[in-house]
């Protein structure tokens, strides 16, 4: 393979995009986590906290049921990606050769691009004890709905999290290990396995436990772990769903960090520095857990059974894809009913009349947030895409393992391993510090943390499927490294930027904490807007919303499908293939 | 688009309650601070007025229209014009008092301008502000939308005028020997600074159908409200203390259970004052929670819920703050229409909010006929209307002429509205202290959830 250096200024504008982005993942994280550290020591002048020592640590150990909160952190977060993991893999063993994956993702996809806050409101609408699920089994029509014998919502176990949770990450998981299997090599060897395990005797789904598995789970390790810390450290679904008596120790760092009480802040400071704690310590347990799968599984491989309780696993699959499908359908009908309901009362399961008028309210109040949104989205979602590409621009096209490459997929998942409850606070303290009107600077900034990372990988892929030779063909004709970037690279991989450049729309609408906490509320947005109504007086209100933050990512990817169809056509089988895989690492945080 | 218009109606009213409460009282500290020092500086000079001029800086700049124009003196000038300094933020609060300048205007040839504030407390400052540069008869707010913190600010610097509400004729209607609310300001004694404008009381509201396929009555006092709960778990519920309607259920509970004590509310909190009422405050609290809604385990972090819990026939019973959200909530079909609001009989929680005149207004007669004119049963059933403002009256049904009470009788039209024929006792809101006391307690008692 020729090694073609990549000189002058448009190498040196790449290098520069790229140490663009590195400070951009690293820098907001770092101060973020410095500025919630110091407080957490006990230094927080703003308050004349000036010494340095433990007593905050120890007065936050003396609060009511802290044990409680961090049992319950951990073990939501724990229980729901390790089931949410298993779940994905399940689907896949029994799916993953057949015609019915690409219908699969049809059916996740609804719950992959809804924002978490998105999920757990129509979680509330279906599960409640009023919800469609108690309408649709309860036969007496003067039946007065009961909240005492429920078990969904608010239970102190974090069912309802974990069952939330569980829903929200198996679409990811699940497309995570496609977009692994799908890339060429990969798929080679997968390809290779299977026919091996067939001819002695193996049936697809032991294949899949046995052989193919052990390959891609390397591959997923990280995006899993940024699942499993998401998940002990989000807010929005113990906020929507969790119980309060006590919550989840995010949704009390939340509280504390807000209190008129400025004291409190050194409190929700040091209940962050546990947060952290709490992540790395899931991140170990994942990681045993993983280890005893890793030791049984070389048993269970040595007696060499063909079958892995096939019809169990079966089952479980399918059963799983029922559960999608009808959670997605009463969802789909239960939103769009009540945001269009006048009297609707339990337990009917149509209302009683339609109206326009919440959809009237909607629209009067929808557009600042809605503008505010598109904004934000586009131009964090843009300058993301155009660094991201530089970046991939400005590896040597052999890409050898540099150092600058290895610091960069570290500090990609960065922001993901981090909790955002934790650092996010520290930022904020930071940005107060410098540049404290720039509201505007700072949100772009924190939604910048969260784009940038899943835009590079979902392009990351596409380039590394990506034809050199095209480009190699280019340069030897005597075009310019931008000529080649421009005239070439982008028009062929055009799909997979327009879907990438879709998905950092997707991540940038969803961000509920980020933008709260840095704007301090000065700025709403559709997402704000709903996590705030789903706690208002109005249902009917609310379900708008969540259709309004389910329909916003989805036109974001139908007008890239669209637009990578209509712009260059020549280019079509090429985006085309590509489509396929860059699509999948949708993930909302 | 009416009734869209009427639920703004009601949120705006609660937000601009809460705008009143609001304080900055760092801010009000750094002025007076500032002043402090200023004047400390400035003795030497000749002119305080200027010296003070130039230490306030420009947020709190003493608005000097006064001084250089002769037409707003009120000796000469036959039109004089009213500053009325309140919130603004609420188009049907802003609209109401558009219509109120007009008829001044006509009635008294008074020009009524609002000053529209997006924080009371700016125009608190900007008095302190001119007291302090020693402008004591000319200033530039005449009247002030206050209560709560904002006004015991302005009691505590003397920025008021005194004892002049009981030359307002329209007062004697709000019936004050009977209602120690409409003299009361959060616990502070009012001593005629400041006459009531509006009101929001504690109203309980319920599914009628619910109460009829229960074959239960409708509790009409505290007791009654626990009985129906252990007779019909899980029917009722009030959210945590951290939110405005949860600490407000609390200080009903605690007024409403200790009424020989009930004087120990409106003055500072004292521990012993605190560990006089909890005993049967909890013991009624130990009772209920358990019957409530999710056997108390879960409760509501936010008021709006119990109103979308009702809406969606999880609770049967629930209370609020405004009256007038409760039919429009109808209209908008969040509740059904088996919703009836009403008060309880042992007493309501009452929030007044008031209107204040400056110790410095140059424009005092014609301020204190604007205040007449707005206590008046005309302009108070106006504001009460549902499409206009919703916001409750402060003049006593029972001291009203037939005709008078006429004036009221068309808001009755809707079936989910509350009676406001109908007076009931009202208990004034406890002295501020008592908020973060019970508070506290409570969440001591109970965890603090989150």
């Amino acid at each position: 393979m020729v090694n073609i250096a990549p000189q002058g200024s448009f190498n040196r504008v790449t290098v520069g995009a790229k140490w663009l982005l590195l400070c951009l993942l690293i820098i907001p994280v770092v101060a973020g986590v410095v500025g919630v550290f110091l407080p957490a020591m006990g230094y927080f002048p703003a308050i004349g906290a000036n010494q340095f020592d433990l007593s905050v640590f120890a007065a936050l150990l003396d609060v009511a049921d802290i044990h409680t909160m961090i049992w319950l952190s951990l073990f939501t977060g724990v229980a729901a990606t390790v089931t949410a993991a298993l779940f994905a893999f399940v689907l896949l063993s029994v799916f993953y050769r057949s015609r019915m994956l690409s219908r699969l993702q049809i059916v996740l996809s609804p719950f992959l691009v809804l924002p978490h806050a998105g999920a757990a409101i129509a979680l509330v609408f279906l599960l409640s004890p009023s919800g469609f699920f108690a309408r649709l089994f309860t036969f007496d029509s003067s039946a007065i709905a009961s909240a005492n014998e429920g078990v969904f919502l608010f239970d102190s176990y974090g069912i309802s999290i974990i069952l939330a949770l569980v829903l929200k990450e198996i679409p990811f998981i699940l497309l995570m290990a496609i977009s692994v299997m799908s890339q060429p090599l990969i798929q080679e060897k997968i390809n290779g396995y299977f026919k091996a395990g067939t001819a002695l005797g193996y049936s697809p789904i032991a294949i899949f436990f046995k052989l193919v598995l052990p390959i891609v789970f390397p591959q997923i390790r990280l995006p899993l772990l940024a699942v499993l810390v998401f998940a002990v450290s989000n807010v929005e679904i113990p906020l929507i769903l969790g119980p309060n008596d006590p919550s989840t120790l995010a949704v009390a760092i939340l509280h504390w960090f807000n209190h008129i009480d400025l004291s409190m802040r050194l409190q929700a400071s040091s209940a962050a520095v546990v947060q952290v704690g709490i992540a790395v310590f899931a991140v170990f347990a994942m990681l045993a857990v993983e280890k005893g799968f890793t030791f049984y599984g070389k048993k269970w491989l040595q007696r060499g059974k063909r079958q892995a309780t096939d019809k169990a696993i079966s089952a479980t699959a399918y059963l799983l894809l029922v559960v999608y499908v009808v959670l997605v359908v009463s969802a789909v009908y239960t939103l769009i009913a009540y945001s269009f309901a006048k009297q609707w009362t339990f337990p009917n399961i149509i209302p009683a009349d339609l109206t326009m008028l919440h959809w009237n309210t909607v629209f009067d109040a929808v557009l600042t947030p809605l503008s505010n949104t598109l904004l934000l989205g586009v131009s964090v979602s843009f300058s993301a895409l155009v660094l991201v590409l530089l970046t991939l621009e400005s590896e040597p096209l052999n890409a050898a393992k540099t150092r600058a490459s290895l610091l960069l997929s570290t500090a990609l998942f960065l922001p993901l391993l981090v909790p955002g409850v934790a650092f996010l606070y520290g930022l904020v303290w930071f940005q107060q510090l410098i540049l404290k009107d720039a509201v505007w600077f700072h949100v772009y900034v924190a939604h910048m943390v969260y784009v940038i990372p899943y835009v590079y990988l979902s392009l990351a892929v596409a380039y590394r499927k990506f034809d050199n030779r095209y480009e190699m063909v280019a340069l030897s004709l005597g075009t310019s490294p931008m000529k080649v970037f421009f005239l070439v690279k982008i028009p062929l991989l055009i799909g997979p930027i327009l879907v990438a450049f879709a998905l950092g729309l997707a991540i940038s609408f969803s961000q509920y904490l980020p933008t709260l906490l840095t704007t301090g509320g000065a700025i709403s947005t559709v997402t704000t807007e709903a996590v705030a109504l789903a706690a208002g007086s109005s249902a009917r209100l609310s379900a708008a919303y969540v259709v309004i933050q389910a329909v916003m990512p989805l036109c974001g990817f139908g007008l890239a499908w669209w637009l990578s169809n209509v712009l260059f056509k020549p280019s079509t089988n090429i985006t085309s293939t590509n489509k396929s895989s860059t699509g999948k690492s949708v993930r909302s945080v | 688009m009416c009734f869209l218009l009427l639920l703004c109606g009601a949120k705006n009213t609660c937000d601009a309650i809460m705008a009143l409460g609001r304080l900055a009282c760092i801010r009000l500290a750094c002025l007076t601070m500032l002043i402090i020092a200023g004047s400390a500086y400035a003795e030497p000079s000749v002119d305080g007025n200027d010296i003070a001029i130039t230490i306030t800086g420009p947020g709190a700049n003493p608005n000097t229209d006064a001084n250089t124009n002769p037409e707003t003196n009120p000796k000469t000038d036959p039109n004089p014009v009213v500053r009325f300094h309140a919130w603004g933020g609420s188009a049907q609060v802003n609209s109401y008092l558009k219509w109120a300048a007009d008829r001044v205007e006509r009635k008294h040839g008074i020009r009524l301008k609002h000053v529209k504030l997006a924080d009371t407390s700016d125009a608190v400052s900007r008095v302190l502000a001119e007291k302090a540069a020693g402008n004591l008869n000319n200033g530039s707010v005449d009247l002030i939308w206050i209560n709560g913190e904002n006004f015991a600010a302005m009691k505590k610097n003397a920025l008021l005028a005194t004892g002049w509400v009981s030359d307002i004729a329209n007062f004697a209607l709000t019936n004050p020997s009977n209602n120690s609310a409409m003299v009361t300001d959060f616990g502070e004694p009012t001593l005629g600074m400041e006459a009531p404008w509006g009101k929001a009381s504690m109203v309980f509201y319920y599914r009628k159908a619910h109460f009829d396929s229960l074959n239960e009555p409708v509790p009409q006092t505290l007791q009654a409200l626990l009985q129906f709960s252990q007779q019909q778990p899980g029917r009722f519920t009030y959210p945590v203390v951290t939110d405005y309607l949860g600490i407000s259920f609390i200080k009903y509970a605690a007024i409403a259970l200790n009424s020989s004590n009930q004087s120990l509310f409106y003055s500072p909190v004292t521990q012993n004052a605190l560990e006089k009422i909890t005993p049967s405050l909890w013991t009624y609290l130990d009772a209920l929670h358990p019957t409530m809604w999710r056997n108390g385990e879960y409760m509501v972090r936010q008021a709006s819920q119990l109103q979308r819990l009702i809406g969606s026939g999880e609770l049967s019973l629930a209370f609020s703050f405004t009256a007038a959200e409760i039919p429009s909530a109808v209209e908008r079909f969040d509740l059904p229409r088996d919703v009836r609001t009403f008060a309880m009989s042992d007493g309501s929680l009452a929030n007044v909010h008031f209107i204040g005149l400056t110790f410095n207004s140059p424009n005092q007669a014609a301020a204190k006929t604007v205040v007449d004119f707005l206590l008046s049963p005309e302009a108070q059933a106006k504001k009460q209307r549902l499409q206009v403002w919703g916001d409750d009256t402060v003049l006593d049904a029972s001291v009203l002429s037939a005709s008078q009470k006429s004036m009221y009788e068309t808001q009755q039209s809707h079936p989910s509205a509350i009676d406001k024929s109908q007076s009931t006792p009202l208990y004034a809101e406890p002295h501020a202290s008592w908020t973060d006391a019970l508070r506290k307690a409570w969440e001591e008692r109970y965890g603090a959830r989150y």
